[in-house]
């Protein structure tokens, strides 16, 4: 463990790298750079050109009209509700998922020791099987005879609850799909607090819930919002959820794009509507990350 | 005393196991449900199943237009896995390892593809190549699954380097190394567990990707492209059959890759 | 000869005392292995008790187990009477400076010092008082009470330390290598202060170094630790001057060990060639082989007719300066012997290197191991 003591010493030889450095950062950057200014910001771009275009036409860069987002912003529109769909949906799954995730994230710093690491690749795994094909199962699970209802019945009951194809079952979808981007932030983040501190704090007459209160969650507090952060956007361009589980009994904000660039074939009203949403979640992005710093979060010495 | 701390201890840690264990059962589950499906012999779903059969596996395994979406599967990942691991591998030394001026903003900027909705940026890029009039394919599928993949290997390669002591290039370049040496002698294999879980990352992000995969490979198909398409519309038992597949490949590479690192980790000098 | 004592050494009080805290036969295990063992050790009311050994003696895992954060597989600790072995740090009225402080990053200063007053539920007009009284104790300047805490530096930090460990008030206060981070100059002022703040708050001290040098300007005794074990606990003159192995006595400083056997009525040396005469051992016993331990302070050079009860001619082949003082080394065959000398009795520029070198048996240790 460093001294917090001599924390000072390795800034001034990094500041000394800094200078020599300076130019081998940014062309190693380059790349990057380069990908996502081609791949991220032009598309973006050709959306922000689309959502100034005559409604249903492909007059891109050659027409200029507001109507698009007069149309996002009129009463009579449905979109606000799906955009209320999807900030709810995210926030519960937030709330949901902080009290889900903790536990766990608290037991992989402190409780499980040497299975920590392969339970980490149990939680990790789900991220490389399509979520489609996760959510599917839950169909299976859920469906009239299938596996839940099924079981059920044979155990002598009247069949299981009628769940799939409601908001609640893809509220419960969300929150299963997202678990692993909640846990992780918030495991890297309980990380950070040094044991030191939290014996200290008992020592000096702490009980527990001081302790988590004082000491833990606010130094563990970054990984929790990054996580959180991290969900909400993510549960915010959710749409397979609402889809596969919910059958589309709602209609999320992101099936409302692409609906309007598929079936309608209204790219500029699709775009104006994914103008919003993009800048709703980078703003949001932002705001969060310029009050976290990342050096410290991803363990720089 | 009726409980002490220690016991108290105890008893939070047990909770903890049992809860942890609840919930990756819950994590498991669909995909047990799927596994399950697959070897379902009627050609409809239905719980407990009754006669139990290989043949959707025959079907799915002989299937032509099945093999065809596991090669554009593959096609696309190992071609994002060289891709990104090279891009990415640089992009993470710009990220943890040197001080420049952007650093900060580029810190942030390459969190943004990362927190997107993806169905959004695969219409966006699909706009994107509608603009410039590139026709869709497999081969834009490997861009689009670039630009969301890279940031994330970016991270995932970050990591390592912060745990890497910057003093050991610099002795290597005061040793007489060029900056070439210095980065085949030193960094690269320093660096080198956290290129290779990136390369994993890269693979198996690619390989279950669906929502970039539908707006920008066109009429290529992918395996989580057309799963979908039958789950909306036409399901037969070959669609968790191959599901379950596409699950077993990802989980084999996954044990065969973490097999790979441990062997690696074995032959450094203890 | 022996080093400076500092004039306020064992209060009077403390040698009748009764002790605050009791160590009998405690042990601690990790996995198979025996971290600390076999310690016996009462602690006076009011007195400053370092433990001192080098990395891996289990001087710290003994010191977690007096504050509560590890506790013994075997034996019992008590405080004034009570059995502690199971108590938790926050019901002890015991405390302690880590040595890496672990002040609290996200509070200011006035926060962390106060810490322990909001856990008792104080109010924050109190705090803020008491928070300033103790910033004066340990000489912080009162517009420090709303400052990071990150922001201060490494002395001003531990100050922080211990003025938070004075919060909470503690009957025993534990210190874990907190000065060890430190430049030597403000080591060196620290540890005066810390012992001034000792005398001043009659408090017991527990303190854990591996540098002697730091025990030996601040602590009433003394205890020192090999392997898990306490080898011998004493003053500093009883360490310095009675050490009762030839661990402990090369532990105090650079000292010259030969080692010797007997025949007959005479010792005659294994490393260097001769017969010697010898001190008998301390503890009376009747030994066949003996380490003699001679600090280079008691070695003289010879002139002819110069008189010694022992004596070896040897050849200088270097000589350090440590200031006021010069360290020769000289060679007697395969072995190299320190010679410690003030100034003023250097050797001459021009004199010869070949030496003879000599001291009188009573300045010497006569050890069994």
């Amino acid at each position: 463990m460093a001294d917090i003591a001599l924390a000072r010493a390795p800034e001034t030889a990094r500041e000394i790298r800094h200078a020599r450095r300076l130019s081998v950062g940014a062309k190693c950057a380059m790349p990057v750079a380069v990908l996502l200014g081609i791949g991220f910001l032009a598309p973006m771009v050709a959306i922000l050109a689309y959502s100034f275009a005559t409604p249903r036409s492909f007059d891109v860069f050659r027409s200029f009209t507001l109507e698009n987002f007069a149309g996002l912003f009129d009463p009579a529109n449905t979109v606000w509700l799906s955009f209320a769909w999807s900030v709810g949906f995210a926030l519960f799954t937030v709330a949901i998922l902080a009290v889900v995730a903790y536990p766990i994230a608290y037991g992989l710093n402190a409780v499980f020791g040497r299975w920590a690491g392969l339970i980490s690749v149990l939680f990790v795994f789900p991220l490389f099987v399509s979520e489609n094909v996760r959510l599917y199962g839950w169909v299976l699970f859920f469906i009239k005879n299938g596996v839940l209802d099924g079981t059920l019945r044979w155990l002598g009951f009247s069949g299981g609850p009628e769940v799939l194809y409601t908001p609640g079952v893809t509220l419960f979808g969300m929150a299963y799909t997202y678990l692993p981007f909640m846990l992780f932030p918030m495991t890297l983040g309980l990380a950070l607090v040094p044991r030191d501190l939290v014996d200290a704090a008992r020592d000096l007459g702490a009980g527990r819930l001081l302790i988590w209160r004082e000491i833990e969650l606010p130094l563990a507090m970054p990984g929790i919002l990054i996580g959180m952060l991290l969900t909400f956007v993510l549960a915010v361009g959710a749409t397979a959820e609402a889809k596969i589980l919910g059958g589309q009994s709602i209609i999320v904000i992101s099936h409302d794009i692409e609906i309007a660039f598929t079936y309608s074939q209204n790219w500029p009203l699709g775009s104006a509507l994914a103008v919003v949403v993009s800048v709703f979640i980078a703003a949001l992005t932002l705001v969060a990350l310029s009050k976290l710093d990342l050096d410290r979060m991803l363990g720089r010495r | 005393m009726a409980t002490t701390p220690a016991v108290a201890r105890r008893r939070t840690n047990t909770l903890i196991w049992i809860w942890t264990a609840f919930v990756l059962i819950a994590v498991y589950l669909p995909i047990v449900c799927g596994a399950l499906a697959s070897f379902n012999k009627s050609r409809y779903f239905g719980f407990p199943i009754k006669v139990y059969a290989t043949e959707w596996w025959q079907k799915t395994l002989d299937s032509i237009e099945i093999g065809m979406l596991v090669r554009n599967s593959i096609a696309i990942a190992l071609l994002v896995t060289a891709i990104s691991v090279v891009i990415a591998t640089f992009g993470a030394l710009a990220f943890a390892r040197y001080d420049w001026k952007g650093r900060r903003l580029y810190q942030k900027l390459i969190l943004l593809p990362v927190f997107f909705p993806q169905p959004v940026l695969g219409l966006a890029l699909l706009l994107g190549f509608n603009a410039v009039g590139i026709q869709t394919s497999w081969l834009t599928a490997v861009f689009a699954h670039l630009v969301w993949i890279v940031p994330v290997v970016t991270l995932v390669i970050a990591i390592q380097v912060y745990g890497f002591d910057p003093s050991l290039e610099e002795a290597a370049y005061d040793l007489g190394c060029t900056r070439v040496q210095v980065f085949r002698e030193v960094t690269l294999p320093l660096l080198w567990p956290g290129i290779w879980s990136g390369m994993l990352f890269a693979f198996l992000l690619s390989w279950s990707n669906f929502p970039l995969s539908l707006y920008t490979a066109g009429a290529d198909s992918t395996i989580p492209k057309w799963l979908y398409a039958k789950m909306v519309a036409g399901y037969t038992p070959m669609v968790p059959a191959l599901g379950t597949m596409a699950t077993l490949g990802a989980a084999s590479l996954l044990l065969g890759g973490g097999l790979i690192m441990l062997l690696l980790r074995r032959r450094q000098p203890a | 000869m022996f080093q400076t004592i500092p004039a306020d050494a064992p209060p009077a009080h403390a040698a009748t005392a009764l002790p605050i805290l009791q160590l009998v036969g405690v042990r601690k295990m990790f996995g198979g292995f025996a971290a600390v063992e076999g310690i016996d050790l009462d602690v006076r009311e009011g007195e400053f008790l370092t433990i001192v050994g080098p990395s891996g003696s289990g001087k710290t895992t003994l010191l977690r187990m007096l504050a509560g954060m590890d506790q013994p597989s075997e034996g019992n600790i008590t405080l004034r009477g009570e059995l502690i072995n199971d108590m938790p740090p926050n019901r002890r009225p015991t405390c302690l400076v880590f040595q890496s402080l672990a002040l609290f990053p996200h509070k200011s200063v006035g926060e962390n010092i106060a810490f322990a007053l909001k856990v008792k539920g104080v109010d924050a007009a109190t705090r803020k008082k008491r928070a300033l009284e103790l910033m004066r104790v340990v000489r912080l300047p009162d517009n420090y009470h709303d400052k990071n805490v990150m922001k201060c530096s490494g002395g001003e930090r531990q100050r922080v330390a211990l003025a938070r460990a004075f919060a909470y008030d503690p009957d025993v206060l534990f210190f874990d290598e907190p000065l060890s981070a430190l430049d030597y100059k403000l080591k060196k002022a620290l540890e005066k202060e810390l012992k001034d703040l000792h005398r001043e708050t009659g408090k017991t001290f527990i303190y854990i170094t591996h540098s002697l040098e730091e025990a030996m300007v601040m602590s009433d005794r003394i205890g020192v630790m090999r392997a898990g074990k306490l080898v011998q606990v004493g003053t500093p003159e009883e360490i310095y001057g009675a050490p009762v192995d030839r661990f402990v006595s090369e532990f105090v400083g650079e000292v010259n060990t030969l080692k010797m056997t007997r025949a007959g009525a005479e010792w005659h040396g294994v490393d260097v060639p001769g017969t010697f005469t010898l001190a008998p051992p301390k503890d009376g016993a009747a030994l066949d082989e003996a380490f003699v331990v001679i600090r280079p302070e008691y070695m003289r050079f010879l002139a002819p007719g110069d008189r010694a009860d022992n004596r070896l001619s040897g050849a200088v082949y270097n000589e350090y300066s440590l200031g006021s003082r010069i360290q020769y080394q000289v060679r007697v065959g395969e072995k190299v012997m320190l010679v410690e000398l003030s100034r003023a009795h250097a050797l001459a520029p021009g004199a010869s290197r070949e030496v003879t070198i000599g001291w009188d048996a009573a300045d010497a240790f006569t050890l069994g191991s």
